[in-house]
């Protein structure tokens, strides 16, 4: 009893985590895992092991379809990111002067990340829409006649809102990358003799990638997941995998096949998860 | 010798109250070892980067071996930097580090490996050529910094506080290899440092300053022995400071009234007579008198405080005319109890009218 | 008395007081229209059941929610080509519908129906029905459509809706030929996926909720689309945007919703009371006040309606009725169909 008291608070510390992450991880997983192996037969699904629902998402080329454009538009999605984010961490980091200007426009990026998902994605509609600001805007300028059906309900209009949502995960890790880069660092490789780009393509920016890692990770990962833009900006060619999965366990009442597809999509997200620590942490310690 | 670098009216105003560097002209031989010396914010640091190119003037302008070079970034000087924190590349191994500022000089792969190996062997490092800096000590890094500064072969190496990050008993090693290192390469040295004994020790000439401007530049011994100014014989080494009035000259000697007593001074150029001054002298230059001695400039007081430092003593002594002073004594070979002096007994101390410093003005430090 | 057993004690005192509460509570799983307060809450205070209504977005929602949370539901109203999942899937149990007033009222049509019984029982009651029309945006035509063809037609590329619903495949067959849209073969399917790809470049979005359509119509981006008739038509009227709804000479698939009792629901005196409450003319009015959809009972909707509502909502109309083609479940031919049309998405 008394051991027990002792080592009680001890017990705590480790048995909560241990324990969310039995309850709110591994079992979650473990039931998808075994779903997955299920075999459907209306009206529902039978306990089984087999492979026939991987094997259908490998050989039915609707699932290689969707997954590549998932693949595509995740991939845009970050590289957009990215370049929106890159230099605009480097001015907030190197250029601004003003401390408040600085904070404001950090701001600015960060704050939309408080107000919802839907609402944000929703701008957008009313931005890229046929009788949207964007076609008006063009219109007022006489570089368009009529509106243009092209900006919203397509693959672009995903991109761009995905975009707009997750661009302040890539802004701040990346800011937080450059921040640590010791000035003197680019002074020294301007007193070794490189031009400012030289200095920014050998210094600063193998320097931030551990940051430009995590950024990809995450603007990646969460458009790689996501099933609300092309539900709401996507057109007829929007589907991703995400909306499949959803399909799967909704209308066609295919859990088993849900599953597997979304235990193929947890091992690709953990994979580029696992690279970019990897990258990381090599970046981190500088080690080879 | 000829001048490699010409410092011109040199200012660095911030905005009109906010002073980094004001008017400063200086010329540096070819092959000096040159200290500029002071109190951070007296703007040494700041004279330093402009001359490295990494803060532009306000006014004036620097020549680098007769060419201007004002308005030139810091990758067209043909100066190299040793940074106060090394400024060491965390993601390249000590050898790229080191090539690293040779990939602009269009030399061959091989020529610089020969290079880098040169370098390093120099400061006898080449054997960490593949580690990370990360993994090496602070005396390491620091001579990697300097060897990846003079690999390039600049006109002109600057030291920012290179010793600071140092250890007490590692700084000392570095200052004489560091000494060394300019005797054997034969490159331009200057140093920026706060560090009064660094300075001593290793530079040919000190050039002190105090915001913003130059207070005295010289060689050590000069500087040491004759301050021109109260700011700089307190910023290098201990002096003993008290109010006074000048004198009446005779010769080289001057007489000055100080609380309780008049001294004697051996001046190249006397303040005329009645004029307020300072009067200085080191602790290590006065004389403690046996009770029957007698001695020119003599002072006298009880003993305040008395501090042991191993080397020697140092006495607090507060004179009859209510100011302190210290005297500073090498302690004999056998040290006896008796010798000690006590706090509270009188004591009579002396100084050579050679070792006295006036100044005009009473401006005690 | 230990704190544990007071504990126990007292979370036993708290699950049974609930479990008293949830006597006169019912839980329905339902249309949002279908429970409003117009008719629910004069229900509540003539007969001391109180409702909590939970609502779907669509008939895929049924069978998750009971699958997930066994026991929370009381009433359901899936669509008829959902009913026999539920049935299939042993969710819902018989009716006695001898306790309910007014069931033969109820349009014969839709009493035969497959998919509301089961070894002569019935599972289902009909509650309220309507076309899956076609709708269209009266400013941007100057001769009405009047066939499918319209929505496959290259002069209206950018400007087409269709519910992403695998209805798309029937509608397609349809447009085909393949009138028998709920026997369809593999060919036929395959021959309807492939007329639903050739559209789909002309496709501007597919709709998913009422609300979707609504704002597509309104933001200017379609002016063409199936609906569920009588419900966006109304809503954008409401909005001062002019459509119009028609069903065009290849037909509209039509669709019944029913009310269905959860197995071994604990609440079956309120159930039943809600039941003959919905049947009545408080509900049948109430549906299609609400809504725009047609009653099921036409006792109640002749009794409750005004001439022109009746004669609106094709209650006295038996060919209307016939021509529409009621959806039928497809039993284990639902994948086939479904598949089809996540194909199409998927491309």
């Amino acid at each position: 009893m008394n051991l027990l008291r002792r080592n009680l608070p001890g017990a705590l510390v480790v048995g909560i985590p241990v324990l969310w992450i039995l309850v709110f991880m591994l079992l979650p997983y473990g039931i998808i895992v075994t779903y997955s192996f299920w075999l459907k037969k209306y009206p529902t699904f039978l306990p089984a092991f087999q492979f026939g629902n991987y094997v259908t998402l490998f050989t039915d080329p609707q699932y290689l379809r969707v997954f590549l454009r998932t693949l595509k538009i995740s991939l845009l999605v970050s590289a957009a990111s990215f370049l929106l984010a890159y230099p605009f961490a480097y001015y907030l980091v190197f250029r601004c002067r003003s401390q408040a200007l600085r904070t404001w426009l950090y701001m600015a990026v960060i704050a939309p990340l408080w107000v919802s998902y839907l609402l944000r994605a929703y701008i957008w509609k009313t931005i890229l829409g046929t009788e949207g600001v964007l076609n008006s805007f063009l219109m007022w300028l006489r570089i368009i006649d009529e509106p243009s059906s092209l900006f919203l309900y397509n693959q672009f209009s995903m991109v761009v809102t995905l975009t707009y949502i997750f661009i302040p995960f890539m802004v701040m890790p990346i800011y937080t990358a450059l921040e640590k880069i010791p000035v003197n660092l680019t002074e020294a490789s301007a007193d070794l003799g490189m031009s400012p780009w030289r200095s920014f393509w050998h210094v600063t920016l193998p320097l931030s990638l551990p940051g430009v890692a995590a950024g990809f990770t995450l603007t990646f990962c969460l458009s790689f997941g996501d099933f609300i833009a092309p539900f709401l900006v996507g057109g007829p060619d929007g589907n991703l995998v995400a909306n499949v999965i959803a399909t799967q366990f909704g209308a066609a009442l295919n859990w088993p096949l849900g599953s597997a597809l979304a235990i193929v999509m947890l091992i690709v997200v953990l994979s580029i998860v696992s690279v970019s620590d990897r990258l990381e942490r090599k970046g981190l310690t500088g080690g080879t | 010798m000829a001048a490699i670098i010409e410092l011109e009216n040199l200012s660095k105003h911030y905005s009109p109250t906010i002073i980094g560097v004001d008017d400063v002209s200086l010329t540096v031989e070819d092959g000096e070892f040159v200290t500029l010396l002071g109190p951070s914010g007296c703007g040494k640091s700041t004279l330093l980067r402009m001359i490295g190119g990494f803060e532009a003037p306000t006014h004036g302008s620097i020549r680098l071996a007769g060419k201007d070079v004002t308005w030139d970034p810091p990758y067209k000087r043909e100066v190299n930097m040793v940074f106060q924190d090394y400024a060491l590349f965390p993601h390249m191994s000590v050898g790229e580090n080191v090539g690293y500022g040779l990939k602009t000089l269009r030399l061959s792969k091989g020529e610089i490996a020969t290079r880098v190996k040169d370098a390093l062997s120099l400061v006898g490092l080449y054997d960490k050529v593949n580690q990370r800096p990360q993994q090496l000590s602070g005396g390491q890094r620091q001579r990697i910094a300097l060897a990846r500064a003079i690999v390039r072969r600049p006109k002109v190496l600057l030291l920012d506080e290179p010793l600071s990050a140092l250890d007490a008993k590692l700084r000392e090693q570095m200052q004489i290899e560091l000494k060394h290192l300019h005797e054997k390469v034969g490159i331009t040295f200057i140093m920026v440092t706060h560090d009064q004994t660094e300075a001593l020790v290793m530079s040919d000439r000190v050039v002190v300053m105090e915001s913003g401007r130059i207070a005295q530049e010289g060689r050590p011994q000069d500087l040491y022995d004759h301050p021109a100014s109260p700011y700089v014989a307190n910023f290098i080494g201990t002096t003993n400071f008290l109010p006074g009035t000048s004198g009446a000259t005779q010769g080289r000697l001057t007489h000055v009234e100080a609380p309780g007593t008049t001294l004697r001074a051996e001046l190249d150029a006397a303040p005329p007579p009645g004029r307020e001054i300072t009067i200085g002298f080191r602790p290590e230059k006065v004389r403690v008198l046996a009770e029957t001695e007698s001695a020119e400039n003599t002072l006298s007081g009880r003993v305040a405080e008395v501090i042991y430092y191993g080397l020697g003593l140092r006495v607090a002594v507060e004179l009859e005319g209510g100011a302190r002073v210290f005297a500073d004594s090498l302690l004999p070979d056998r040290l006896a109890q008796s010798v000690l002096p006590q706090i509270g007994q009188s004591m009579r101390l002396a100084v050579a009218p050679h070792n006295v410093f006036v100044f005009e003005g009473r401006v005690a430090p | 008395m230990t704190i544990k057993k007071g504990i126990t004690a007292g979370c036993i005192a708290a699950l049974t007081s609930g479990a008293a509460w949830a006597e006169g509570t019912i839980n329905v799983l339902t249309w949002e229209g279908y429970a409003d307060p117009s008719f629910i809450t004069p229900f509540e205070e003539t007969s001391g059941c109180k409702v909590n209504a939970t609502y779907v977005g669509s008939n895929d929602d049924f069978a998750p929610k009971l699958m997930a949370g066994g026991g929370v539901y009381d009433l359901i109203t899936p669509s008829i080509d959902t009913t026999q999942l539920m049935i299939d899937l042993g969710f819902v149990e018989p009716l006695d519908t001898a306790a309910i007033t007014g069931w033969d009222g109820i349009y014969p049509k839709f009493l035969a129906q497959d998919g509301i019984q089961q070894d002569g029982a019935y599972y289902g009651m009909p509650y309220s029905w309507g076309a899956i029309a076609f709708m269209y945006l009266d400013s941007a035509f100057d001769t009405p459509p009047s066939s499918l063809d319209a929505l496959w037609s290259e002069d209206l590329a950018g400007k087409i809706s269709l519910w992403d619903d695998k209805s798309a495949i029937y509608v397609a067959a349809r447009k085909n030929g393949d009138m028998d849209i709920y026997n369809l073969t593999d060919d036929q399917i395959a021959a309807a996926q492939d007329s639903l790809l050739a559209q789909k470049p002309l496709v501007r979005k597919y709709w998913a909720t009422a609300g979707e359509l609504v704002d597509l119509y309104k933001a200017g981006e379609v002016v063409i689309s199936n609906t569920w008739a009588g419900y966006q038509s109304s809503l954008l009227a409401a909005e001062g945007v002019a459509v119009t709804e028609f069903i065009p000479e290849e037909g509209a698939e039509g669709w019944m919703d029913s009310w269905m009792v959860v197995k071994d629901t604990p609440n079956k005196d309120c159930a039943y009371k809600f039941l003959n409450m919905q049947l009545s003319e408080l509900g049948q009015c109430g549906v299609a006040n609400v809504n725009g959809y047609s009653a099921a009972n036409a006792s109640a909707a002749k009794a409750c309606m005004t001439a022109e509502q009746y004669s609106a909502l094709h209650q006295d109309d038996p060919d209307y009725l016939d021509s529409l083609l009621i959806w039928t479940p497809l039993g284990d031919r639902f994948e086939t169909y479904t598949n089809a049309w996540n194909a199409v998405k998927a491309q």
